[in-house]
Protein backbone atom coordinates (compact mmCIF):
# COMPACT_ATOMS: atom_id res chain seq x y z
CA UNK A 1 0.00 0.00 0.00
CA UNK A 2 1.36 3.37 -1.00
CA UNK A 3 1.82 5.96 1.71
CA UNK A 4 0.21 9.22 0.65
CA UNK A 5 2.05 12.07 2.37
CA UNK A 6 0.98 15.72 2.08
CA UNK A 7 3.51 18.46 2.72
CA UNK A 8 1.41 21.32 4.00
CA UNK A 9 1.67 24.51 6.10
CA UNK A 10 -1.12 27.04 5.79
CA UNK A 11 1.36 29.89 5.54
CA UNK A 12 3.16 30.44 2.24
CA UNK A 13 6.88 30.37 1.56
CA UNK A 14 7.86 28.29 4.58
CA UNK A 15 9.66 25.56 2.61
CA UNK A 16 7.01 23.05 1.49
CA UNK A 17 8.32 22.65 -2.04
CA UNK A 18 11.96 22.57 -0.88
CA UNK A 19 11.02 19.85 1.61
CA UNK A 20 8.87 17.83 -0.83
CA UNK A 21 11.74 17.74 -3.31
CA UNK A 22 14.40 16.83 -0.74
CA UNK A 23 12.34 14.17 1.02
CA UNK A 24 11.03 12.67 -2.23
CA UNK A 25 14.50 12.38 -3.69
CA UNK A 26 15.87 11.06 -0.42
CA UNK A 27 13.28 8.29 -0.24
CA UNK A 28 13.98 7.35 -3.87
CA UNK A 29 17.71 7.22 -3.18
CA UNK A 30 16.89 4.65 -0.51
CA UNK A 31 15.41 2.48 -3.24
CA UNK A 32 11.71 3.30 -2.82
CA UNK A 33 9.39 4.09 -5.68
CA UNK A 34 8.35 7.69 -5.21
CA UNK A 35 6.08 10.09 -7.09
CA UNK A 36 6.03 13.81 -6.33
CA UNK A 37 2.80 15.64 -7.18
CA UNK A 38 2.67 19.40 -7.49
CA UNK A 39 -0.76 20.52 -6.21
CA UNK A 40 0.13 24.19 -6.56
CA UNK A 41 -1.85 24.64 -9.78
CA UNK A 42 -1.10 27.93 -11.48
CA UNK A 43 2.36 28.42 -9.98
CA UNK A 44 4.47 25.41 -11.04
CA UNK A 45 7.39 25.36 -8.69
CA UNK A 46 8.28 21.79 -7.94
CA UNK A 47 9.59 21.09 -11.47
CA UNK A 48 12.00 24.02 -11.15
CA UNK A 49 13.38 22.81 -7.83
CA UNK A 50 13.66 19.29 -9.28
CA UNK A 51 15.37 20.69 -12.35
CA UNK A 52 12.93 19.16 -14.85
CA UNK A 53 11.04 22.27 -15.96
CA UNK A 54 12.15 21.86 -19.59
CA UNK A 55 10.74 18.38 -19.79
CA UNK A 56 7.13 19.23 -18.96
CA UNK A 57 4.79 18.24 -21.79
CA UNK A 58 1.57 17.31 -20.03
CA UNK A 59 0.57 18.11 -16.48
CA UNK A 60 -1.67 17.07 -13.59
CA UNK A 61 -4.66 19.00 -14.96
CA UNK A 62 -4.34 17.31 -18.38
CA UNK A 63 -4.50 13.96 -16.63
CA UNK A 64 -7.50 15.02 -14.53
CA UNK A 65 -9.32 16.19 -17.67
CA UNK A 66 -8.47 13.01 -19.57
CA UNK A 67 -6.34 14.93 -22.08
CA UNK A 68 -3.28 12.82 -21.31
CA UNK A 69 -2.52 9.51 -19.64
CA UNK A 70 -0.58 9.34 -16.41
CA UNK A 71 2.37 7.80 -18.23
CA UNK A 72 2.46 10.69 -20.68
CA UNK A 73 2.45 13.26 -17.90
CA UNK A 74 4.85 11.66 -15.42
CA UNK A 75 8.45 12.85 -15.71
CA UNK A 76 11.13 10.38 -14.73
CA UNK A 77 13.91 11.89 -12.65
CA UNK A 78 17.27 11.77 -14.46
CA UNK A 79 19.24 11.11 -11.27
CA UNK A 80 17.11 8.37 -9.67
CA UNK A 81 15.02 6.10 -11.85
CA UNK A 82 12.56 5.20 -9.09
CA UNK A 83 11.44 8.84 -8.79
CA UNK A 84 8.77 10.54 -10.93
CA UNK A 85 7.26 14.00 -10.91
CA UNK A 86 3.71 14.94 -11.81
CA UNK A 87 3.97 18.67 -12.55
CA UNK A 88 1.30 21.30 -11.99
CA UNK A 89 -0.15 23.37 -14.77
CA UNK A 90 0.86 26.98 -15.06
CA UNK A 91 -1.97 27.92 -17.35
CA UNK A 92 -4.98 26.60 -15.43
CA UNK A 93 -6.61 28.09 -12.39
CA UNK A 94 -6.54 26.36 -9.06
CA UNK A 95 -10.12 25.11 -9.30
CA UNK A 96 -9.17 22.73 -12.10
CA UNK A 97 -8.92 19.78 -9.71
CA UNK A 98 -11.87 17.83 -8.37
CA UNK A 99 -11.97 15.28 -5.58
CA UNK A 100 -13.27 12.41 -7.61
CA UNK A 101 -10.67 12.60 -10.39
CA UNK A 102 -7.81 13.33 -8.01
CA UNK A 103 -8.85 10.20 -6.12
CA UNK A 104 -8.70 8.17 -9.32
CA UNK A 105 -5.22 9.46 -10.19
CA UNK A 106 -3.93 8.68 -6.67
CA UNK A 107 -5.42 5.21 -6.81
CA UNK A 108 -3.73 4.56 -10.13
CA UNK A 109 -0.37 5.84 -8.83
CA UNK A 110 -0.77 3.74 -5.70
CA UNK A 111 -0.51 0.60 -7.81
CA UNK A 112 3.04 1.46 -8.85
CA UNK A 113 4.56 3.69 -6.16
CA UNK A 114 5.45 3.22 -2.48
CA UNK A 115 5.30 6.90 -1.65
CA UNK A 116 3.04 9.59 -3.09
CA UNK A 117 4.22 13.00 -1.93
CA UNK A 118 1.76 15.85 -2.40
CA UNK A 119 3.29 19.34 -2.41
CA UNK A 120 0.42 21.54 -1.18
CA UNK A 121 -0.20 25.15 -2.12
CA UNK A 122 -0.29 27.67 0.72
CA UNK A 123 -3.54 28.81 2.29
CA UNK A 124 -6.58 26.95 3.53
CA UNK A 125 -8.65 27.17 0.36
CA UNK A 126 -9.76 24.51 -2.10
CA UNK A 127 -6.27 23.79 -3.46
CA UNK A 128 -4.76 23.06 -0.06
CA UNK A 129 -7.84 21.05 0.94
CA UNK A 130 -7.51 18.96 -2.21
CA UNK A 131 -3.83 18.24 -1.48
CA UNK A 132 -4.56 16.99 2.04
CA UNK A 133 -7.86 15.22 1.39
CA UNK A 134 -6.51 11.75 0.56
CA UNK A 135 -3.45 11.90 2.81
CA UNK A 136 -2.40 9.12 5.17
CA UNK A 137 0.32 11.25 6.69
CA UNK A 138 1.05 14.96 6.83
CA UNK A 139 4.33 16.78 7.11
CA UNK A 140 3.32 20.06 8.68
CA UNK A 141 6.00 22.49 7.61
CA UNK A 142 6.49 25.36 10.02
CA UNK A 143 8.89 28.24 10.46
CA UNK A 144 9.76 29.17 14.04
CA UNK A 145 7.60 32.27 14.17
CA UNK A 146 4.17 32.96 15.62
CA UNK A 147 2.16 33.44 12.40
CA UNK A 148 3.53 30.29 10.80
CA UNK A 149 2.84 28.24 13.92
CA UNK A 150 -0.69 29.63 14.10
CA UNK A 151 -1.34 28.65 10.47
CA UNK A 152 0.06 25.18 11.04
CA UNK A 153 -2.29 24.81 13.99
CA UNK A 154 -5.14 25.78 11.69
CA UNK A 155 -4.05 23.20 9.11
CA UNK A 156 -3.85 20.54 11.83
CA UNK A 157 -7.48 21.30 12.60
CA UNK A 158 -8.32 20.81 8.91
CA UNK A 159 -6.42 17.52 8.75
CA UNK A 160 -8.52 16.31 11.66
CA UNK A 161 -11.83 17.45 10.23
CA UNK A 162 -11.75 17.91 6.46
CA UNK A 163 -9.75 14.94 5.21
CA UNK A 164 -11.12 11.74 3.76
CA UNK A 165 -9.96 9.87 6.84
CA UNK A 166 -11.90 12.26 9.05
CA UNK A 167 -15.01 12.09 6.89
CA UNK A 168 -15.03 8.29 6.87
CA UNK A 169 -14.13 8.04 10.55
CA UNK A 170 -10.94 6.13 9.75
CA UNK A 171 -7.73 6.27 11.75
CA UNK A 172 -6.65 9.92 11.73
CA UNK A 173 -3.90 11.28 9.49
CA UNK A 174 -0.46 10.72 11.02
CA UNK A 175 0.98 14.13 11.77
CA UNK A 176 4.66 15.11 11.62
CA UNK A 177 6.17 18.45 12.55
CA UNK A 178 8.92 19.71 10.26
CA UNK A 179 10.52 22.89 11.52
CA UNK A 180 12.34 24.66 8.69
CA UNK A 181 14.56 27.75 8.37
CA UNK A 182 15.59 27.23 11.98
CA UNK A 183 18.23 29.62 13.20
CA UNK A 184 19.59 28.63 16.64
CA UNK A 185 21.36 31.96 16.94
CA UNK A 186 18.15 33.92 16.47
CA UNK A 187 16.36 31.60 18.87
CA UNK A 188 19.01 32.29 21.51
CA UNK A 189 18.62 36.00 20.89
CA UNK A 190 14.91 35.63 21.49
CA UNK A 191 13.92 36.63 17.94
CA UNK A 192 12.47 33.25 17.05
CA UNK A 193 10.49 30.53 18.75
CA UNK A 194 12.49 27.53 19.93
CA UNK A 195 11.84 23.93 18.97
CA UNK A 196 10.35 23.41 22.43
CA UNK A 197 8.04 26.42 22.04
CA UNK A 198 6.67 25.12 18.75
CA UNK A 199 6.32 21.56 20.03
CA UNK A 200 4.50 22.88 23.08
CA UNK A 201 1.99 24.83 21.00
CA UNK A 202 1.35 22.26 18.28
CA UNK A 203 1.94 19.10 20.35
CA UNK A 204 2.62 16.74 17.46
CA UNK A 205 5.71 14.53 17.01
CA UNK A 206 8.80 16.26 15.66
CA UNK A 207 10.05 14.81 12.38
CA UNK A 208 12.91 17.17 11.76
CA UNK A 209 14.54 20.55 12.16
CA UNK A 210 16.08 22.06 9.02
CA UNK A 211 18.48 24.90 9.69
CA UNK A 212 18.36 28.17 7.78
CA UNK A 213 20.98 27.58 5.13
CA UNK A 214 22.57 29.22 2.11
CA UNK A 215 22.73 25.77 0.55
CA UNK A 216 18.95 25.80 -0.04
CA UNK A 217 18.94 28.77 -2.37
CA UNK A 218 21.97 27.44 -4.21
CA UNK A 219 20.26 24.08 -4.59
CA UNK A 220 17.02 25.49 -5.97
CA UNK A 221 18.85 27.70 -8.45
CA UNK A 222 20.70 24.63 -9.68
CA UNK A 223 17.58 22.45 -9.81
CA UNK A 224 19.28 19.97 -7.50
CA UNK A 225 17.30 19.20 -4.32
CA UNK A 226 19.38 20.20 -1.31
CA UNK A 227 19.55 16.64 0.03
CA UNK A 228 22.08 15.97 -2.75
CA UNK A 229 24.39 18.51 -1.13
CA UNK A 230 25.57 16.01 1.44
CA UNK A 231 28.13 18.43 2.88
CA UNK A 232 25.55 21.06 3.81
CA UNK A 233 23.78 21.19 7.17
CA UNK A 234 20.36 21.46 5.44
CA UNK A 235 21.20 18.44 3.27
CA UNK A 236 22.18 16.42 6.32
CA UNK A 237 19.08 17.50 8.23
CA UNK A 238 16.84 16.38 5.34
CA UNK A 239 18.67 13.05 5.22
CA UNK A 240 17.83 12.60 8.93
CA UNK A 241 14.18 13.34 8.13
CA UNK A 242 14.13 10.64 5.46
CA UNK A 243 15.68 8.14 7.86
CA UNK A 244 13.10 8.98 10.53
CA UNK A 245 10.26 8.59 8.02
CA UNK A 246 11.64 5.12 7.34
CA UNK A 247 11.39 4.29 11.01
CA UNK A 248 14.94 4.93 12.20
CA UNK A 249 15.70 6.77 15.41
CA UNK A 250 18.07 9.58 14.58
CA UNK A 251 19.28 12.21 16.99
CA UNK A 252 18.40 15.81 16.21
CA UNK A 253 21.25 18.07 15.13
CA UNK A 254 21.76 21.73 14.30
CA UNK A 255 19.66 22.79 17.30
CA UNK A 256 22.25 25.00 18.94
CA UNK A 257 24.29 27.90 17.63
CA UNK A 258 27.82 27.00 16.60
CA UNK A 259 30.13 27.38 19.57
CA UNK A 260 33.27 29.37 19.08
CA UNK A 261 36.45 27.30 19.01
CA UNK A 262 38.45 27.01 22.20
CA UNK A 263 41.14 29.39 20.94
CA UNK A 264 38.84 32.15 19.90
CA UNK A 265 37.10 31.82 23.27
CA UNK A 266 40.35 31.97 25.19
CA UNK A 267 41.62 34.92 23.25
CA UNK A 268 38.30 36.67 22.85
CA UNK A 269 38.36 36.30 19.05
CA UNK B 1 -35.22 23.30 13.86
CA UNK B 2 -34.01 26.79 14.74
CA UNK B 3 -33.48 27.60 18.39
CA UNK B 4 -36.08 29.69 20.18
CA UNK B 5 -35.30 33.38 19.88
CA UNK B 6 -36.12 34.09 23.51
CA UNK B 7 -35.83 32.46 26.88
CA UNK B 8 -37.16 33.36 30.33
CA UNK B 9 -34.85 32.99 33.26
CA UNK B 10 -34.87 34.23 36.83
CA UNK B 11 -32.10 36.53 38.02
CA UNK B 12 -31.49 38.69 41.03
CA UNK B 13 -30.59 42.35 40.65
CA UNK B 14 -29.55 45.04 43.03
CA UNK B 15 -32.03 47.88 42.70
CA UNK B 16 -32.31 51.21 44.40
CA UNK B 17 -35.35 51.51 46.63
CA UNK B 18 -36.87 54.90 47.35
CA UNK B 19 -38.56 54.79 50.75
CA UNK B 20 -41.41 57.24 51.07
CA UNK B 21 -42.18 58.55 54.53
CA UNK B 22 -44.95 60.89 53.48
CA UNK B 23 -47.51 60.95 50.74
CA UNK B 24 -47.32 64.74 50.40
CA UNK B 25 -46.03 65.18 46.88
CA UNK B 26 -44.56 68.65 47.44
CA UNK B 27 -42.36 67.36 50.28
CA UNK B 28 -41.21 64.35 48.33
CA UNK B 29 -40.41 66.52 45.36
CA UNK B 30 -38.39 68.98 47.43
CA UNK B 31 -36.33 66.26 49.11
CA UNK B 32 -35.79 64.36 45.88
CA UNK B 33 -34.54 67.55 44.27
CA UNK B 34 -32.00 68.01 47.09
CA UNK B 35 -30.86 64.41 46.89
CA UNK B 36 -30.46 64.39 43.14
CA UNK B 37 -28.60 67.70 43.20
CA UNK B 38 -25.89 66.03 45.29
CA UNK B 39 -25.06 63.50 42.59
CA UNK B 40 -27.00 64.12 39.39
CA UNK B 41 -24.90 61.71 37.29
CA UNK B 42 -25.27 58.94 39.78
CA UNK B 43 -29.05 59.04 39.74
CA UNK B 44 -29.56 59.66 36.04
CA UNK B 45 -31.81 56.91 34.60
CA UNK B 46 -31.17 54.71 37.61
CA UNK B 47 -33.90 52.06 37.93
CA UNK B 48 -35.80 52.66 41.12
CA UNK B 49 -38.44 50.81 43.12
CA UNK B 50 -40.67 52.95 45.32
CA UNK B 51 -41.44 51.58 48.77
CA UNK B 52 -44.77 52.56 50.27
CA UNK B 53 -44.10 50.58 53.39
CA UNK B 54 -44.42 53.61 55.64
CA UNK B 55 -47.54 55.07 54.04
CA UNK B 56 -51.26 54.61 54.64
CA UNK B 57 -53.77 53.78 51.92
CA UNK B 58 -54.26 57.25 50.55
CA UNK B 59 -51.43 57.18 48.05
CA UNK B 60 -51.64 58.66 44.59
CA UNK B 61 -49.55 55.99 42.86
CA UNK B 62 -49.83 57.56 39.43
CA UNK B 63 -48.61 60.92 40.72
CA UNK B 64 -45.71 59.34 42.57
CA UNK B 65 -44.60 57.48 39.48
CA UNK B 66 -44.69 60.66 37.38
CA UNK B 67 -42.86 62.58 40.07
CA UNK B 68 -40.08 60.00 40.27
CA UNK B 69 -39.77 59.99 36.50
CA UNK B 70 -39.62 63.77 36.39
CA UNK B 71 -36.26 63.46 38.19
CA UNK B 72 -35.00 61.17 35.42
CA UNK B 73 -35.21 57.96 37.38
CA UNK B 74 -36.40 54.84 35.56
CA UNK B 75 -39.50 53.76 37.43
CA UNK B 76 -39.65 49.98 37.94
CA UNK B 77 -42.58 49.47 40.30
CA UNK B 78 -43.75 49.59 43.88
CA UNK B 79 -42.77 47.55 46.87
CA UNK B 80 -43.69 47.30 50.53
CA UNK B 81 -47.47 47.16 50.13
CA UNK B 82 -48.72 45.30 53.11
CA UNK B 83 -52.38 44.78 52.45
CA UNK B 84 -53.98 42.90 49.65
CA UNK B 85 -56.08 45.96 48.78
CA UNK B 86 -52.94 48.02 48.27
CA UNK B 87 -51.49 45.40 45.98
CA UNK B 88 -54.71 45.19 43.99
CA UNK B 89 -54.89 48.93 43.51
CA UNK B 90 -51.30 48.97 42.29
CA UNK B 91 -51.94 46.16 39.83
CA UNK B 92 -55.17 47.72 38.53
CA UNK B 93 -53.26 50.88 37.75
CA UNK B 94 -50.94 48.78 35.59
CA UNK B 95 -47.83 49.05 37.79
CA UNK B 96 -45.72 46.14 38.84
CA UNK B 97 -45.39 45.13 42.40
CA UNK B 98 -41.92 43.90 43.39
CA UNK B 99 -41.29 41.63 46.37
CA UNK B 100 -38.07 41.71 48.32
CA UNK B 101 -36.50 38.70 49.94
CA UNK B 102 -35.04 40.58 52.87
CA UNK B 103 -37.09 42.51 55.34
CA UNK B 104 -34.45 45.16 55.57
CA UNK B 105 -36.87 47.90 54.58
CA UNK B 106 -38.74 47.27 57.79
CA UNK B 107 -35.61 47.76 59.82
CA UNK B 108 -35.11 51.31 58.64
CA UNK B 109 -37.52 53.63 60.43
CA UNK B 110 -36.12 57.11 60.25
CA UNK B 111 -39.03 59.42 60.83
CA UNK B 112 -38.03 62.34 58.70
CA UNK B 113 -39.59 63.07 55.36
CA UNK B 114 -36.24 62.68 53.60
CA UNK B 115 -36.45 59.83 51.16
CA UNK B 116 -33.76 57.30 51.96
CA UNK B 117 -32.14 55.59 49.00
CA UNK B 118 -30.43 52.33 49.63
CA UNK B 119 -29.57 49.23 47.72
CA UNK B 120 -31.52 46.10 48.36
CA UNK B 121 -31.26 42.93 46.35
CA UNK B 122 -34.70 42.25 44.93
CA UNK B 123 -35.25 38.68 43.84
CA UNK B 124 -37.55 38.81 40.85
CA UNK B 125 -37.65 35.04 40.50
CA UNK B 126 -35.59 32.24 41.97
CA UNK B 127 -32.75 30.77 39.87
CA UNK B 128 -31.97 27.18 40.71
CA UNK B 129 -28.34 26.29 40.03
CA UNK B 130 -28.51 24.10 36.93
CA UNK B 131 -27.08 20.59 37.10
CA UNK B 132 -25.13 19.96 33.95
CA UNK B 133 -23.67 16.79 32.52
CA UNK B 134 -20.22 16.84 30.92
CA UNK B 135 -19.32 16.98 27.26
CA UNK B 136 -15.85 15.50 26.90
CA UNK B 137 -13.57 16.49 24.04
CA UNK B 138 -10.41 14.45 23.60
CA UNK B 139 -7.52 16.09 21.80
CA UNK B 140 -6.36 19.58 21.08
CA UNK B 141 -8.82 22.18 19.81
CA UNK B 142 -7.01 23.98 17.02
CA UNK B 143 -7.05 27.52 15.68
CA UNK B 144 -10.28 28.14 13.77
CA UNK B 145 -12.19 25.38 15.55
CA UNK B 146 -15.10 25.96 17.90
CA UNK B 147 -16.59 23.52 20.39
CA UNK B 148 -19.88 24.31 22.13
CA UNK B 149 -21.23 22.30 25.04
CA UNK B 150 -24.89 23.26 24.91
CA UNK B 151 -26.59 22.89 28.29
CA UNK B 152 -23.49 21.02 29.46
CA UNK B 153 -20.09 21.50 31.05
CA UNK B 154 -17.16 21.16 28.67
CA UNK B 155 -14.15 19.03 29.54
CA UNK B 156 -11.21 19.32 27.13
CA UNK B 157 -8.50 16.68 27.45
CA UNK B 158 -5.84 18.61 25.58
CA UNK B 159 -5.03 22.24 24.92
CA UNK B 160 -7.14 24.96 23.35
CA UNK B 161 -5.02 26.72 20.74
CA UNK B 162 -4.83 30.44 20.16
CA UNK B 163 -7.55 31.22 17.63
CA UNK B 164 -9.81 28.40 18.88
CA UNK B 165 -12.99 28.93 20.89
CA UNK B 166 -14.63 26.80 23.57
CA UNK B 167 -18.11 27.61 24.82
CA UNK B 168 -20.24 25.96 27.49
CA UNK B 169 -23.50 26.79 29.18
CA UNK B 170 -21.89 25.33 32.30
CA UNK B 171 -18.24 25.14 33.41
CA UNK B 172 -15.16 24.69 31.23
CA UNK B 173 -12.28 22.45 32.26
CA UNK B 174 -9.14 22.40 30.12
CA UNK B 175 -6.61 19.68 30.92
CA UNK B 176 -3.92 21.46 29.00
CA UNK B 177 -3.14 25.05 28.06
CA UNK B 178 -5.95 27.51 27.44
CA UNK B 179 -4.62 29.82 24.72
CA UNK B 180 -7.80 30.59 22.81
CA UNK B 181 -11.16 31.95 23.96
CA UNK B 182 -13.28 30.33 26.68
CA UNK B 183 -16.86 31.36 27.29
CA UNK B 184 -18.56 29.70 30.27
CA UNK B 185 -22.09 30.23 31.50
CA UNK B 186 -22.88 31.25 27.95
CA UNK B 187 -26.65 31.37 28.34
CA UNK B 188 -26.57 33.17 31.67
CA UNK B 189 -25.14 31.28 34.61
CA UNK B 190 -23.14 33.39 37.02
CA UNK B 191 -21.77 30.45 38.97
CA UNK B 192 -20.01 29.00 35.93
CA UNK B 193 -16.23 28.65 36.23
CA UNK B 194 -13.28 28.10 33.92
CA UNK B 195 -10.42 25.82 34.94
CA UNK B 196 -7.18 25.25 33.06
CA UNK B 197 -3.70 23.93 33.63
CA UNK B 198 -2.04 26.85 31.92
CA UNK B 199 -3.77 30.19 31.61
CA UNK B 200 -2.70 32.00 28.44
CA UNK B 201 -6.14 32.78 27.06
CA UNK B 202 -7.04 35.42 24.49
CA UNK B 203 -10.35 35.94 26.26
CA UNK B 204 -12.30 34.40 29.12
CA UNK B 205 -15.94 35.16 29.75
CA UNK B 206 -18.42 34.08 32.40
CA UNK B 207 -22.07 35.03 32.17
CA UNK B 208 -21.21 37.91 29.85
CA UNK B 209 -18.35 39.35 31.94
CA UNK B 210 -15.11 39.09 30.04
CA UNK B 211 -11.37 39.54 30.39
CA UNK B 212 -8.77 39.96 27.68
CA UNK B 213 -5.24 38.60 28.14
CA UNK B 214 -4.00 41.75 29.83
CA UNK B 215 -6.32 41.18 32.80
CA UNK B 216 -4.95 37.69 33.42
CA UNK B 217 -1.45 38.80 34.41
CA UNK B 218 -1.68 37.50 37.96
CA UNK B 219 -1.91 33.84 37.00
CA UNK B 220 -0.57 34.03 33.45
CA UNK B 221 1.11 30.79 32.42
CA UNK B 222 -0.01 29.05 35.61
CA UNK B 223 -2.77 26.60 36.52
CA UNK B 224 -5.75 28.75 37.40
CA UNK B 225 -9.48 29.04 37.59
CA UNK B 226 -11.71 31.96 36.80
CA UNK B 227 -14.97 32.69 38.53
CA UNK B 228 -17.34 35.54 39.28
CA UNK B 229 -17.53 37.29 42.61
CA UNK B 230 -20.15 40.03 42.74
CA UNK B 231 -20.25 40.31 38.95
CA UNK B 232 -16.46 40.75 38.82
CA UNK B 233 -14.18 38.20 37.23
CA UNK B 234 -11.56 36.82 39.58
CA UNK B 235 -8.72 34.40 38.92
CA UNK B 236 -7.36 32.06 41.52
CA UNK B 237 -4.46 29.69 41.62
CA UNK B 238 -5.32 26.08 40.97
CA UNK B 239 -3.31 23.87 43.26
N1 LIG C 1 16.18 25.86 5.20
C1 LIG C 1 16.14 26.96 4.42
N2 LIG C 1 17.16 27.87 4.49
C2 LIG C 1 17.12 28.97 3.73
N3 LIG C 1 16.14 29.25 2.84
C3 LIG C 1 15.13 28.39 2.71
C4 LIG C 1 15.07 27.20 3.48
N4 LIG C 1 13.93 26.53 3.16
C5 LIG C 1 13.31 27.27 2.22
N5 LIG C 1 14.03 28.39 1.93
C6 LIG C 1 13.69 29.43 0.96
O1 LIG C 1 12.39 29.91 1.24
C7 LIG C 1 11.70 30.22 0.04
C8 LIG C 1 10.38 29.47 -0.01
O2 LIG C 1 10.64 28.08 -0.08
P1 LIG C 1 9.62 27.09 -0.78
O3 LIG C 1 9.30 27.52 -2.15
O4 LIG C 1 10.11 25.71 -0.56
O5 LIG C 1 8.37 27.36 0.17
P2 LIG C 1 6.85 26.91 -0.07
O6 LIG C 1 6.30 26.68 1.28
O7 LIG C 1 6.78 25.80 -1.05
O8 LIG C 1 6.25 28.22 -0.70
P3 LIG C 1 4.78 28.38 -1.36
O9 LIG C 1 3.86 28.51 -0.20
O10 LIG C 1 4.89 29.63 -2.15
O11 LIG C 1 4.54 27.15 -2.17
C9 LIG C 1 12.63 29.86 -1.09
O12 LIG C 1 13.27 31.03 -1.53
C10 LIG C 1 13.61 28.91 -0.45
O13 LIG C 1 14.86 28.98 -1.07
MG1 LIG D 1 5.60 25.63 -2.85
Amino acid sequence: MARIIVVTSGKGGVGKTTSSAAIGLGLALKGHKVVLIDFDIGLRNLDLIMGCERRVVYDFVNVINGEATLNQALIKDKRVSSLSILPASQTRDKDALNKENVGKVLEELGKTYDYIICDSPAGIEAGAMMALYYADEAIVTTNPEVSSVRDSDRILGMLASRSRRAELGLEPIKEHLLLTRYSPKRVEEGEMLSVEDVEDILSIPLLGVIPESQAVLKASNAGEPVILDTESDAGKAYQDVVDRLLGETVEFRFLTAEKKGIFSRMFGG
Amino acid sequence: MAEASIEFKGSSFTLSVLHLKTSILADISADLAKKVAQAPDFFYLVPVVVSIEKLDCSVDYQAIKLLVESFDFTFVGFTGAITKEQRNVIRELGFSFVNTTKNSILEKSITTTVPAVENIPAVVAATPTPLYTDKIHRGQIRSGQQVYAKAQNLVVIGSVSAGAEVIADGNIHVYGALRGRAIAGATGHHKAQIYCQNLEAELVSINGNYWLSESMEQHWGAPAFIHLTDSELTSSKLT
